[in-house]
């Protein structure tokens, strides 16, 4: 099997696509080789949200990032949203499809969060089934990324990332690795972020995604609303050394400054990714 | 051992209602104790909310202000859970919940202002039907127009306001002071629809908005002509209802 497994392609340096830019993304040249969509914002009927869509999909590589799956949730999956993620996939063809390892809600209701997964083998079990029932609906492998937590549960058999790693390898699914999430869990959690780097299979690894936080002294919050932080950004060089070139993402959900200082903050991953690997350089100079 | 749908039936417990029974499943960090942990969860899905609703409901947030606005979503949040995976629809029931529940419903200005912002983004994100156009209509046969039937497309939504909201709603859009709140003797009948992607309204007067409420109920050409007959001057109505007509038609207001 892993003899077979073909990642996508190096996409470079891209940014989450927000509503704010899309007037300076449609009439620039921005600096951003691709853009990564929430699902979600794109589930609506038609009108100018799905009119930009098509626009910035006719030239740029997307990727289809969702929130609302729930994969490790205990209630059934629910189909009428796979057949919306489906239909957007055939829309916009992304180069892949990305939702979180975490649970969103039960009994039909949403919390709107990323909620955490206690690493047992019952939940191994329960979302390995169900990652890939969601593959043989979409026809694709997904990609799933590992969250921020705030808390960890006292039924946890095994660490975070051997649970993400077995659950890889088990489900055959692609892993996003963010960074920053790593970053925060290690500090509320109490690991070393290296544990978890060194803990991941590169071979599953296709992209990486950064953001900035918010330090609250005595834990983390994942609030997507400030600029990429120093640490942050040496993790990241470490990343690169352990999984090579893998697609990088900047994220930014609140607080949002203009294509341009995004643009500016991207420079930094650029800049980063050609001093730490030589295939990133050579890229760039093309 | 919980099993994982306890522990996630306890969890979203503890997010919507406060309840602490899953902090007996969670551990404390080195640095923090488990019930500020959870907490951050249960502080989180508020804030969430209260962010959706400000993004669907700019100028219901400016007309009443921070604080109060905070205060009428809590209630609204404490009263409705998210069932869709969209953001974009957990504002859907706002407009009905300010109508019916005190002390907003006192004030029907909120009811107003909600109705007509959902309706501006109705009309941004619905379907794109094909619009009717004039040369649709010039397509038919004279003969066959009294047959002829209407659909509103799916961006518009046909609103009775009581309060002068829309002035309130244009001032703020123009960052200009808002003028005084009024209860209008009679309502302010607005259309709002979509023409070429943007979210656009207009008032009607009565006898437009009674043609259009009954054309979007099913009552054909000749019939929205004995309407308009039976309103004003008898002889002129069948060219009024045709100005109408054209009208919506320009607007892309109607459904091919
Ligand atoms: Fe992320």
């Amino acid at each position: 099997m892993d003899e077979q497994l073909q990642k996508p392609e190096f996409l470079g340096f891209g940014l989450g696509l927000r509503p704010d830019h899309y007037s300076d993304i449609l009439d620039g040249e921005p600096d951003v080789d691709w853009f990564e969509i929430i699902a979600e914002n794109y589930m609506v009927e038609g009108g100018r949200p799905l009119y930009n869509l098509d626009r910035i999909a006719e030239r740029f590589p997307l990727v289809q990032h969702g929130v609302s799956l729930s994969i490790a949730s205990t209630a059934p999956l629910n189909m009428d949203y796979l057949k919306d993620l489906k239909a957007l996939a055939r829309r916009i063809e992304p180069k892949w499809i990305s939702d979180h390892l975490c649970w969103t809600g039960v009994h039909g209701i949403n919390l709107h969060d990323l909620l955490p997964v206690p690493y047992t083998e019952e939940a191994l079990d329960h979302i390995v089934e169900r990652v890939k029932r969601v593959q043989d609906f979409l026809e694709r492998r997904i990609t799933l990324e590992n969250v921020s937590s705030y808390v960890t549960f006292k039924s946890s058999e095994m660490t975070e990332w051997e649970f993400i790693t077995e659950l890889a390898n088990r489900a055959d699914c692609w892993l996003l690795l963010d960074v920053n999430n790593v970053f925060v869990s290690a500090f509320n959690h109490g690991f070393d972020p290296m544990d978890f780097l060194n803990g991941v299979p590169p071979e599953r690894v296709v992209q990486f995604h950064l953001a900035g936080h918010e330090h609250n002294d005595t834990y983390i919050i994942d609030t997507h609303d400030h600029d990429v932080c120093d640490e942050v950004w040496e993790l990241y060089a470490k990343a690169l050394k352990i999984f090579g070139p893998v697609s990088t993402l900047l994220e930014r959900d609140d607080n949002i400054p203009p294509l341009e200082d995004l643009e500016a903050e991207l420079r930094i991953a650029r800049d980063i990714g050609a001093k730490t690997l030589p295939e990133i350089a050579m890229a760039a100079t093309q | 051992m919980i099993s994982l749908k306890e522990l996630q039936d306890e969890f979203q417990r503890a997010v919507l209602q406060g309840e602490t029974e899953v902090l007996d499943e969670i551990n404390s960090s080195d640095k923090e104790q488990r019930e500020v942990l959870l907490g951050v969860y249960q502080n989180a899905y508020g804030l969430r909310l209260i962010e959706f609703i400000e993004n669907d409901y700019e100028k219901l947030g400016l007309l009443l202000g921070d604080d109060q606005f905070e205060i009428m979503v809590r209630a609204y949040i404490a009263n409705t859970v998210s069932h869709s995976p969209n953001a974009r629809h957990y504002g859907d029931r706002l407009p009905e919940f300010l109508k019916t529940h005190e002390p907003f419903s006192n004030a029907p200005v909120l009811g107003d202002m909600a109705s007509f912002e959902w309706a501006l983004n109705k009309a941004f994100d619905a379907a794109d039907a094909e619009f009717m156009t004039l040369e649709d209509l010039a397509s038919v046969e004279p003969e066959n127009w009294p047959d002829l039937n209407f659909a509103p497309h799916p961006s518009t939504t046909r609103l009775d306001l009581a309060t002068n909201v829309q002035d309130i709603w244009q001032a703020l859009d123009d960052e200009t002071t808002p003028p005084a709140i009024e209860v209008l003797d009679e309502p302010d009948r607005v259309i709002v629809f979509r023409r070429d992607l943007s979210s656009m309204y207009r008032s009607m007067d009565y006898e437009e908005a009674m043609l259009w409420d009954e054309m979007s109920r099913g009552v054909n050409f000749a019939g929205l002509n004995e309407l308009s007959a039976t309103y004003a001057d008898e002889d002129e109505a069948s060219m009024r209802v045709a100005g109408y007509l054209k009208g919506w038609i320009e607007g892309q207001m109607l459904a091919a």
